[in-house]
């Protein structure tokens, strides 16, 4: 072999080698197509790449009678905006089964917002609403799942307003009041019947007693 | 502890830095920036971690190195019965336990241990022969050779090593008005104990150890300070000058957890109505709630009388016109069922009862939530009740509901406090003095009453119809907001459960709602006669009847 074509090979080698690299290690790198949200004050999630955190979601009953919070291990995200985005859109998609999403399929956020005294901002596609079978008990699910898994994981969130396509909204369906930011309700996770006290001639409620 | 499904490859080992703002080669800069401010050498955490085992509590202190809260490897080395491995290679280090083997390189954040990998947040660094490691390595790298469960609980420092028993415990604390309350969210479900000590309230636990998280705490003159007694498993409230006394409650609550409430109360109110014993073991005394989020914020209205008696009603058809409410199996309209009752109702009270009536819709035609408030308002309702029809994507969740007003999303807005009267001129001369109230805060005045009110339609229905086991509660909804007098909301049934689909539409069961909305009324009725037990200022507590706000323990 004539020392021309085999350092022609040599340096097409290269090039070949060099030209790989950037397609499968450099380009992903340079450009990586996951999480393309620039985290607010430039705080980037340097300690946790690749990290978790297991954040409680809400899901509604086998009985349909309250809610239940389910842990859930999520991506972890140093900011809180960043890191309610990734709790949202978990609470947004399809639980595996048996649980059941309170939240009306085809739901998707389109923006939350953290503001500096506590209230968060929830902007979700008319989904929300359109999609919603109606009833005060399931629009109450509705709300406070979305609510809760604010609140519950978030120190930074103290409540949370719902809007609808970017805009404020009365109601979704019709009964609970989303005109303003909305705090934790852990009511509707308890057991039904700890609500309820009987008056002392109404028959006890099996599964109370004390 | 998971393992990353998929091994980071070495290239991300910048990923953290790449994956802010920086894009193309900046990254490469970034990285030899980060490098550079690496020997910036360790220096002391504020705070290290605890290491908790059945031989006690050791504390495993952190350094700073480069920015990153790490512990050095050689503190790890005992606690944990790590052995330093011959291989020896420069920049990788073998750390054996037993016959396991880790793997640990310098400025790699992958760590291969006992024939698994697993990433660690930050890479672990060599400095002047000293290794350290990430905080996230005790959580995750360790258990996978430990021959002892390993959990990490950053939030609380705490290293939870073997089977010790160390719950998480999520407090809250939250004020309103003159009371407060201490809400403990207890992960796994273990009930504690409450005692007070002088100017102490210790709440003890069967463990071993207390994993406090405390979130949004102000002190306050109830409560100072919230303290964790590691060698008790307790925690330690300090309580202020002002407080009187205390009631505790627990329930069970999401994943296996306890919910345990302590309500404080200042010592003024104490006088005026005892507390219940604290009676803490076998489980916590009851205690009252709603009570402190009904008065908080009220406003000082007192100059405004409330109606000594009920002369009219007004009834909500929930929904109507584009506005169907929800739909049953067989095709049930909420808002015709809901018409439908409204009429038969407006019949009978006028019949049987005398009153006037006021229908926010005797059509079907769509109202706003608003207007239908300000429709009784205007026309001086005495009491208000909105009927709807309820759903749940549960086929079998049936039974009536009554809600009222949660008053604690209207009560703390500032500088909102009420306009009081206004003098106006009316037609054909002279004067009239009108109640001016904040729409956001018309209902405020009236929780207490609209509690009873709710809690009267509840026994009442419950006495004629299938109701929910959720009897009575409390809910921001819209329509009741602007009621400027007793309101509640009543769900007659779960038209997506295809039975009561069916007594929805049928007369008989309408009439049963109809009967129990009549009885209600003339109970209420008979009670504003005869002087709520609230109008008496010394009596600070919740009236009796009030039991939807009384929670129990379940033991």
């Amino acid at each position: 072999m004539s020392r021309p074509t085999w350092l022609a090979r040599v340096v097409f080698a290269a090039a070949a080698l060099g030209g790989a690299w950037v397609m499968f290690v450099g380009l992903p790198r340079w450009y990586p197509d996951e999480d393309p949200v620039v985290p607010a004050g430039g705080a980037a999630d340097r300690s946790t790449a690749g990290a978790q955190t297991v954040s409680t979601l809400f899901y509604v009953s086998d009985d349909g009678m309250r809610l239940v919070g389910v842990p859930r291990r999520l991506a972890r995200r140093s900011n809180p905006t960043a890191q309610a985005r990734v709790i949202l859109e978990q609470q947004l998609s399809a639980p595996p089964p048996p649980l059941t999403s309170p939240i009306p399929p085809g739901t998707a956020l389109r923006a939350v917002y953290l503001t500096a005294d506590g209230d968060a901002y929830v902007d979700l596609t008319e989904e929300i609403a359109l999609g919603h079978a109606g009833g005060s008990r399931e629009e109450l699910f509705t709300v406070y799942a979305i609510v809760n898994a604010l609140t519950m994981n978030l120190a930074a969130v103290d409540a949370v307003q719902i809007l609808v396509d970017g805009v404020e909204v009365d109601t979704l369906v019709g009964h609970v009041d989303l005109q303003r930011p909305l705090r934790q309700n852990l009511d509707l996770l308890e057991a039904p019947g700890t609500d309820w006290t009987p008056a002392d001639d109404a028959p006890a409620d099996p599964d109370r007693s004390s | 502890m998971s393992a990353s499904p998929h091994p980071r490859p070495p290239v991300e080992r910048c990923a953290g830095v790449r994956r802010g703002r920086t894009r193309g080669i900046g990254w490469a800069a970034l990285c030899i920036l980060l490098a550079a401010a690496l020997p910036g050498g360790a220096q002391p955490a504020p705070e290290g971690l605890t290491i908790v085992s059945r031989d006690g509590r050791r504390s495993l202190p952190t350094v700073e190195v480069g920015g990153r809260t790490m512990v050095a490897l050689t503190e790890l080395m005992e606690p944990f019965g790590l052995r330093l491995g011959d291989d020896r290679a420069p920049g990788r280090l073998t750390l054996l336990r037993g016959t396991s083997v880790m793997v640990l390189t310098a400025d790699d954040g992958i760590v291969s241990a006992a024939g698994r990998l697993e990433s660690l947040s930050t890479p672990p660094v060599q400095r002047g022969g000293v290794w350290y490691v990430p905080i996230d390595f005790i959580g995750r790298a360790l258990p996978l050779i430990s021959d002892r469960p390993v959990e990490l609980r950053s939030r609380s420092g705490l290293v939870i090593v073997g089977d010790v028993r160390v719950p998480q415990v999520v407090a809250r604390y939250r004020r309103t008005g003159p009371r407060s309350r201490l809400s403990l969210m207890v992960t796994p479900s273990v009930e504690p104990r409450v005692e007070r000590a002088a100017a102490r309230l210790f709440v003890t636990f069967e463990a071993d150890a207390v994993d406090l998280v405390l979130r949004d705490f102000a002190p306050d003159d109830l409560l100072r300070r919230v303290l964790v007694d590691d060698r008790r498993a307790r925690l330690e409230m300090e309580l202020g000058g002002a407080f009187g006394s205390y009631a505790a409650s627990s329930s069970p609550a999401i994943g296996g957890s306890l919910d345990v409430v302590i309500d404080l109360r200042p010592a003024a109110e104490a006088r005026a109505a005892p507390p219940p014993e604290p009676e803490p073991d076998p489980g916590p005394a009851g205690g009252t709630e709603g009570g402190a989020e009904a008065e908080a914020g009220l406003p000082d209205l007192a100059d405004l009388a409330l109606p000594s008696t009920v002369r009219a009603v007004a009834i909500d058809a929930g929904h109507g016109g584009a506005d169907v409410g929800t739909r049953g199996p067989e095709g049930t309209l909420e808002k015709d069922v809901t018409l439908s009752v409204a009429r038969r109702l407006q019949a009978a009270i006028q019949r049987r009862l005398g009153l006037r009536v006021v229908l926010t819709r005797s059509a079907d035609t769509n109202v706003t939530l608003d207007e239908r408030a300000a429709i009784a308002n205007n026309n001086r309702a005495d009491l208000f009740i909105s009927l709807h029809a309820n759903a749940s994507m549960r086929e079998t969740a049936a039974g009536a509901e009554v809600f009222h007003l949660r008053p604690s999303e209207y009560d703390h807005d500032p500088g909102d406090a009420p306009a009081g009267g206004a003098r106006i001129p009316v037609v054909g001369g002279g004067t009239r003095v009108l109640d001016i109230v904040r729409w956001e805060r018309a209902q405020l005045r009236f929780v207490d009453r609209s509690a009873v009110w709710a809690q009267t339609l509840a026994e009442e229905l419950r006495a004629r119809l299938p109701m929910s086991p959720r009897g009575v509660q409390r809910a921001p909804l819209r329509v009741l907001v602007g009621a400027n007098m007793p309101a509640a909301l009543v769900e007659m049934g779960f038209i997506s459960n295809p039975d009561q689909e069916a007594q929805l539409a049928s007369p008989a069961f309408q009439n049963a709602v109809v009967d129990a909305v009549l009885a209600s009324i003339v109970r209420f009725r008979d009670l504003a006669e005869q002087g709520f037990p609230e109008d008496d200022p010394l009596a600070e507590d919740p009236p009796p009847d009030d039991a939807a706000e009384i929670r129990e323990p379940i033991p």
